[in-house]
């Protein structure tokens, strides 16, 4: 509404009311910030597991807030009660907030559309969603390069240590906090043409999930 | 005049009560709190077609006591909070509009890193929000 009201300007930061969203963070800030919580947890612990473990728990605790935050942001959302509706909302609304990307769905391994990142000069595609042929329960989000990922490399030492593991705690704090348990672990996955492997976020529920959703029909 | 209001969080846990008048015994408003969660329940798992859409945050009046109305409201992660009021004639939007600050707040205090998510919240700036909000209830739909 133009016009309406005087534009409080907020001198200290944590003054903001947290509902104003669209806000966006610098790139090098958060990259720095990343590194140092990963350096700090590599002095804490003994081996790779339990460096992923840490991780993916602080992004466990982003993600159930997140999911609050979302929530009450969004006018008129509806809680998600199936398992599709979750999986998109993951895909779509979470990941627009949170990595400023939007997403295409595609179903068994085929992709439907194709979205193109507004930033990059070149095609890209952006992410997909995917059901897993192998069981029923295991669906994957699958990403060119995550944000976090982007100015890591991994020593050859570490082997197959990702830090996508606090990408994976976020989808885990979501599932989790929204009412749909689940295992979420983040993989590379080499692809032919590229240096650059692709990162895939694999989702799987637990068994309570996949009742309730064959009980709802 | 508001009562109480109650955070419950999504396993029927307690997650932050107050009362706001020293008349009444503060057990019969916990326990007005305890019965309203079984009708929240019930509308959850068995929506009226008829009634509020699948889904819709806001639940409505669920049951008048005695001298009381309970209105309750749910969130996305099943955090259900209720409100006790004694007025008589409360107009809906009214009570839309204070769940809608009241999840403002309670989503500020949750956003805090420090606060673990299961256990009562304990912000004091969280408590003052609270209140500043009940009094506005109070003066808003007075007017």
């Amino acid at each position: 509404m133009i016009g309406v009201g005087k534009i409080k300007q907020y001198t200290n930061v944590l003054d903001k009311p947290l509902s104003k969203g669209k806000q966006e963070v610098s790139l090098s800030a958060f990259a720095f910030l990343f590194s140092e919580m990963v350096q700090y947890n590599q002095t804490q612990v003994d081996n790779i597991a339990e460096l992923e473990r840490r991780l993916e728990d602080a992004g466990y605790a982003v993600g159930a807030r997140v999911l609050e935050l979302l929530c009450h942001r969004e006018k008129g959302n509806r809680r998600e009660t199936r398992l599709l509706g979750i999986l998109s909302f993951v895909h779509s609304t979470v990941w627009k907030v949170l990595f400023g990307k939007a997403l295409e769905i595609g179903c068994g391994g085929t992709l439907v559309r194709r979205v193109l990142m507004e930033e990059s000069d070149r095609c890209q595609v952006a992410d997909s969603l995917e059901k897993g042929t192998e069981h029923e329960d295991e669906y994957m989000i699958s990403e060119k390069e995550l944000l976090v990922n982007r100015f890591i490399s991994i020593p050859k030492d570490m082997g197959t240590f990702n830090c996508g593991a606090f990408v994976a705690g976020i989808v885990r704090g979501v599932l989790d906090s929204a009412g749909f348990p689940a295992v979420v672990t983040a993989h590379f996955v080499p692809v032919e043409g590229q240096l650059r492997p692709r990162t895939t976020i694999l989702i799987k529920f637990a068994e309570e999930v996949l009742r309730r959703e064959a009980r709802l029909g | 005049m508001i009562v109480c209001v109650a955070v419950v969080g999504h396993q029927n846990n307690p997650l932050y009560i107050q009362s706001f008048t020293e008349a009444d015994d503060a057990l019969k408003l916990h326990h007005i709190v305890h019965c309203s969660l079984d009708v929240v329940d019930e509308r959850v798992n068995n929506p009226r077609k008829s009634g509020p859409t699948l889904n819709d945050t806001f639940l409505g009046l669920l049951y008048p006591t005695e001298n009381y109305k309970v209105y309750g409201y749910l969130t996305n992660t099943k955090v259900k909070f209720i409100l006790v009021t004694t007025d008589l004639d409360v107009r809906d939007a009214d009570v839309r509009n204070f769940f809608r600050r009241f999840h403002s707040a309670y989503v500020d205090a949750v956003s805090n890193p420090f606060h673990v998510p299961g256990k009562k919240i304990t912000s004091r700036t969280f408590a003052e929000r609270v209140s500043t909000i009940v009094k506005s209830f109070g003066l808003s739909s007075a007017g």
